[in-house]
């Protein structure tokens, strides 16, 4: 297990580096000159030049490169135009919201989906399979950002529940509950398709193992149908289903995006948004660097739980 | 005789060594037809989709008024008001007739990108299967690189970069769903060319590019296809996504997203209006869904 962790985060640096080559090479895509792009269209030529001069973007594109990601690696993604504040300290605070969004989101999708796919399973073909893989289908054709609109029409604007948006309330706002207050709704949004997802690989890997024969053999030998499920077949079907579901908390973390801007949660997701309005690259790819090195660690521990959880996996996916 | 460069053998060979079911075979796109009809609610969800693409590919002939029209009064219509079947929008400008030439958008960004992701990357994931060695290396490392990012995020980062616009979108969306195909197709390629067929085939002397058009692509092609076909629902509600976000097509042209997104600021005043462009996202996604698991089922068994 042990060599296996250390061969995992290993593969990682090359991994890391390219994700850095592609930011960068983002940063080169964006059409027109950067000086321009970045100073706004009332800077003069000379000021554009010594701004290059500054960024060294008169360098050659590897010698540009280094220096970017020596900048990177102590921490110094730049400085937001929008808002004069170093990148670093913006994003690191929007990710915090995101994160909590996320984690509630993928809370609520994983207990929902876990919760229908192994009712569907244990009534295969019955009405409630039937109801819990209609439900799951809406769930996942349902756009986010829809279901969060019609969520703030419903329970925000005709019943006053909750409200229309935001992370705190305006007045005696950022208590704890003042904050899951406001988290139900874009939490519902965001959590629909991935438990719709989770229910539908719940119940076929439940399935796949309810076919097994060692299955028959506990029934014959008259253990009860609800300590095979929970004993037996959940705990050997679960190396699966937990991956499904670390895969699905680390789309949140992008999926929340569109969520977010609905209900202008203050995460990461209404931030690239903001800047891309003010065109403010810095700070879309100060997001992109940061989140894809979460991203990457987060994948990093679904799979090192998923062999930790499943031996086969450690010897067959040695590559 | 060369056995394995005669296309028409690999089948007799796989059927001896029993283990993949043959396919494509001549007549085998009717059997797989005729499988994919006694799904009712997928034929069904076929018939209601290719109407729903005829009516926006028609829309100079379908859509009952000019979708860019403005009119002073009238604005903000709820569904159901004379003359406008689904009300009219902020600038008081036909819904209906707004959605059905935004169709014309909304599938095509939805459907073109998984298009262009199939044969990018399932041609890399064809080489890398097929030649193994540096080419894997160099293939797949690349694709663990674009699996470092959020979709969401790397898609709206490219699309930012690119500018917006329709054709951005789709260069975007595709992106993003190369490295996925590239993985599936090249676990499929690596178990397909194990087999004896190909084997034989490199023994008689055929090269590879033969091997791979004649031989592979159809005996690989079918994980890919199903994967693709199930996609397309969710890749038409994150490009309407990116419309949302003002990536895309601009306004007043009509596009399901950003007619959802301009009718946000009017939620308060005419809910249930502001909530029509997010229908038939909605609907086209979950008849793609009805339908790529119908096409996963017929395609590939064993994944159902």
């Amino acid at each position: 297990m042990l060599s296996y962790a250390a061969r995992r985060v290993v593969l990682l640096v090359p991994v890391l580096l390219g994700a850095t080559v592609v930011v960068f090479g983002l940063i080169h895509l964006i059409p027109g000159d950067p000086a321009g792009a970045l100073l706004g269209p009332t800077s003069s030529d000379a000021t554009r030049a010594a701004f290059r001069h500054d960024l060294g973007l008169d360098q050659p594109l590897p010698i540009q490169y280094g220096v970017w990601l020596w900048h990177v690696l102590h921490l110094d993604l730049g400085i937001s135009i929008a808002r004069r504040q170093p990148v670093i300290s913006i994003v690191w605070e929007a990710f915090q919201h995101t994160l909590l969004l996320a984690a509630v989101a993928a809370l609520l999708a994983n207990v929902v989906g876990l919760f229908l796919g192994i009712v569907a399973a244990t009534r295969q073909f019955g009405i409630a399979d039937r109801a819990a893989m209609g439900f799951a289908a809406l769930a996942t054709a349902i756009p986010s950002y829809w279901l969060g609109l019609i969520l703030v029409v419903l329970l925000a604007l005709k019943v006053q529940i909750f409200p229309t948006g935001g992370m705190t309330s305006a007045i005696d706002g950022g208590s704890p509950f003042d904050i899951f207050w406001h988290l139900v709704l874009p939490a519902m949004a965001a959590g629909a398709a991935p438990a719709g997802i989770v229910a539908r690989t719940v119940r076929a890997s439940v399935l796949e193992v309810l076919r097994l024969d060692f299955v028959q053999a506990l029934r014959a030998r008259g253990f009860s149908e609800s300590t095979i499920l929970f004993r037996h077949i959940v705990p050997n079907a679960f190396p699966t289903i937990l991956t499904v579901m670390g895969l699905q908390a680390g789309y949140l973390l992008g999926g929340v995006a569109f969520v977010e801007v609905v209900f202008s949660w203050p995460g990461i997701g209404n931030l690239l948004f903001l800047s891309i309005g003010q065109r403010d690259y810095p700070v879309i790819l100060g997001v992109m660097l940061f989140v894809s090195f979460v991203f990457v660690l987060l994948n990093l521990a679904v799979d090192l739980m998923h062999a930790a959880l499943d031996p086969r996996v450690r010897t067959s996916v040695a590559a | 005789m060369i056995s394995g460069a005669n296309p028409s053998a690999a089948p007799e060979l796989l059927r001896v060594s029993g283990v993949e079911a043959p396919l494509q075979q001549p007549g085998t796109l009717r059997a797989l037809w005729g499988r994919f009809r006694h799904d009712r609610l997928a034929t069904a969800a076929l018939a209601i989709l290719a109407l729903i693409v005829v009516i926006c590919i028609a829309a100079p002939l379908t859509s009952p008024h000019d979708p860019l029209a403005t009119q002073a009064v009238n604005r903000l219509a709820p569904p159901g008001s004379p003359g406008h079947l689904l009300g009219t929008d902020g600038a008081g400008r036909d819904l209906l007739s707004r959605l059905i030439w935004g169709g014309r958008i909304s599938l095509m960004t939805g459907v073109a990108p998984v298009v262009i992701g199939l044969l990018v990357g399932g041609l890399f994931g064809l080489l890398a299967g097929y030649y193994g060695g540096v080419t894997r290396t160099v293939i797949m490392r690349c694709v663990d690189v674009l699996f470092a990012f959020p979709a969401v995020l790397l898609a709206i980062a490219i699309a930012v970069t690119l500018g917006a616009g329709t054709r951005n979108v789709i260069i975007a969306l595709a992106v993003v769903l190369v490295p996925s195909v590239a993985r599936v197709t090249e676990s499929a390629t690596i178990s397909a060319c194990s087999q004896e067929y190909i084997e034989a085939a490199k023994a008689s002397g055929v090269n590879d590019a033969s091997i791979i058009v004649f031989q592979l692509v159809r005996n690989v092609a079918s994980a890919p296809l199903a994967y693709c076909f199930s996609i397309i629902g969710p890749v038409i509600v994150f490009a309407a996504g990116l419309n949302f976000l003002g990536l895309g097509i601009q306004p007043p042209d009509p596009e399901w997203g950003s007619m959802l997104y301009s009718l946000q600021s009017s939620l308060l005043f005419a809910p249930l209006t502001s909530i029509v462009p997010g229908v038939p996202i909605a609907i086209a996604a979950l008849l793609f869904d009805v339908i790529g698991n119908a096409v996963r089922d017929v395609l590939d068994p064993r994944l159902a």
